[in-house]
């Protein structure tokens, strides 16, 4: 082992492990503390009071606005989490069926986009959306409607879509390590049993990779709810998600207290949708 | 996997082609605009032309950002394959103390949703009074991009035998002098492919750095402000450039990450 029973490296040896315990305790541990901490303090006319309160999470309770935000905030993540997952499975399952080189050429081509910038992503899929979109001025081009449609333009809908698109490479990727989990040998029981394809995708490879699917959504769940760009800057006026609120507190309604107190929640959330896939996960 | 008829596998391979098209189709539009004439605000396909990319030379605000983003994405790199090579060695060197907990917390901030890391740490560097400028957000990058480096070193430093080291201590080497000739070495393409994979992440991270910054911008900052105001054809030209740009970080990943796995794999 390095630097172990070697005198002269006894001083480095010991650095080492002095920077190994402080650094992530002071970057890492002690700012989720700190946000933790801010959460029960308040602020009232601009002024930051420091002392421990539960007005914050009364408040989030008792006000009428946070909560059918935060519901429908997760009715659509939800809504992604599905979609995503339903389109990821296809590709997964080709991928599983691939062999050698290509799978290999595939499995990369499905994670380079997640490497992309997720800015430009945003930009290119409202530049498609888009009232003056690609997607709209096709269609008119094509005669088949007249005005551009506003259904997909600043709303939910076109959060929905986007964030589905930029997520869908988190679904694909769970789905696939389950197929490839699959052992080969059950498989080839139930053809040798006489089953159909069908009837051995329905039967055995669906079942065993249900764990996978439930993974991937709670994946994309907990990627899609803790975004605040997205809903952003395709949302518009009435794409109001949970993730827009907490940001608004650290800049235009400035109350940083109140915006960790709601993320505190963001995080509950997060984690019981985490623990609920586990769960599943484990008694399969 | 199952053998499967003609017909489902036809259909399997449209589906995902459709898929990829979802993927990737996206992208070529401003690709595919970049290189015809702008005006008026609006892209005129009737006239292709290079002017777009000629602006951008002369766009100050863009450079510095692009800039910005080069020194943030190199030091938040340095930074974190350091530590990580050194995180990975103090646990290699048999220090148990905590270490699962250790390594728990040093996988926080790429597992946390970044809002909560972004904004925890603008909390902390509040209360420690460090203004935010491009040193908080190599900070921020840094935590981020640890955890990555950290798991890419401390796997390949595992599959390295013990009894090459031992070698080395028993022909009269010193600690260093193992480190520099023979663990080093071993290491050499975990870290280069870290440090690839850092850069690539610290090159498009948006959501902490948009917490963090101060008044410097970096690109993806800069990109998101200008498209605030509105669909901007103008800054296809440079989306196209950094798309150009992640492409080769990816390739380059891959070559330096991959190349036992896709030989294998090919075999």
């Amino acid at each position: 082992m390095l630097f172990v029973g070697d005198r002269q490296a006894k001083g480095w040896r010991l650095a080492i492990s002095v920077l190994a315990y402080s650094l992530p305790f002071i970057f890492i541990v002690t700012p989720l503390l700190s946000f933790l901490t801010y959460s029960f303090f308040w602020v009232e006319g601009g002024q930051m009071h420091y002392d421990p309160t539960l007005r914050n999470y009364a408040r989030f309770f008792t006000d009428a606005i946070f909560v059918p935000v935060l519901w429908q905030t997760c009715l659509l993540c939800l809504a992604v989490a599905a979609l995503a997952a339903l389109i990821g499975y296809p590709v997964a399952f080709r991928l599983a069926t691939l062999s050698g080189r290509r799978k290999y050429v595939l499995l990369m081509l499905v994670l380079v986009p997640l490497l992309m910038s997720y800015i430009i992503k945003i930009y290119a899929i409202r530049s498609i959306l888009g009232g003056n979109g690609f997607l709209n001025r096709f269609l008119i081009w094509a005669n088949l409607i007249d005005q551009p449609l506003t259904l997909f333009v600043f709303n939910l809908n076109a959060v929905l879509l986007t964030l589905t698109v930029l997520l869908i490479p988190f679904a694909i990727l769970p789905i696939f390590l389950s197929l490839e989990r699959i052992p080969r040998n059950l498989i080839e029981a139930s053809v040798d049993l006489g089953a159909s394809n069908w009837q051995t995708f329905w039967r055995i490879i669906l079942p065993l990779s249900l764990p996978g699917v439930v993974t991937a959504a709670s994946f994309v769940f907990v990627l899609a709810i803790g975004d605040f760009l997205t809903p952003q800057m395709v949302g518009g006026p009435n794409g109001f998600t949970f993730g827009r609120i907490i940001y608004s507190q650290f800049g235009a309604a400035f109350n940083w207290p109140f915006g960790a107190a709601l993320s505190v929640i963001l995080s509950l959330v997060m984690a019981a949708v985490i623990a609920i896939g586990r769960r599943f996960e484990q008694r399969s | 996997m199952m053998q499967l008829s003609r017909l489902a596998s036809l259909g399997l391979s449209a589906l995902t082609a459709l898929v990829f098209l979802l993927l990737y189709g996206p992208l070529l539009v401003p690709i595919v605009s970049s290189f015809f004439e702008i005006a008026h605000g609006d892209v005129q396909w009737s006239i292709p032309s290079l002017s777009s990319y000629a602006a951008l030379t002369h766009n100050e605000g863009i450079i510095t950002a692009f800039l910005n983003t080069l020194i943030v994405g190199f030091c938040a790199t340095f930074l974190a394959v350091v530590l990580g090579t050194l995180f990975a060695l103090h646990y290699r060197n048999g220090a148990s103390l905590g270490r699962d907990a250790m390594q728990f917390v040093i996988f926080l901030p790429f597992l946390m949703p970044p809002i909560i890391i972004g904004l925890s740490l603008l909390i902390f560097f509040r209360e420690a009074d460090i203004p935010r400028s491009l040193i908080t957000v190599i900070i921020g990058h840094a935590t981020f991009v640890l955890a990555l480096a950290y798991r890419t070193i401390v796997v390949r430093l595992q599959s390295l035998s013990v009894s090459l080291m031992e070698a080395s201590y028993d022909l009269g080497a010193s600690s260093w002098q193992t480190f520099f000739y023979i663990v080093l070495p071993n290491l050499k393409s975990a870290l280069i492919g870290a440090a690839v994979l850092c850069f690539a992440l610290s090159f498009d991270e948006t959501l902490i750095t948009i917490l963090v910054t101060g008044t410097d911008n970096t690109l993806p900052i800069r990109l998101w402000a200008m498209m605030r105001l509105g669909f901007t054809p103008d800054i296809n030209a440079l989306v196209a450039l950094i798309l150009a740009f992640t492409t080769l970080m990816c390739i380059l990943a891959v070559r330096y990450l991959l190349p036992k796995e896709a030989a294998d794999a090919s075999a």
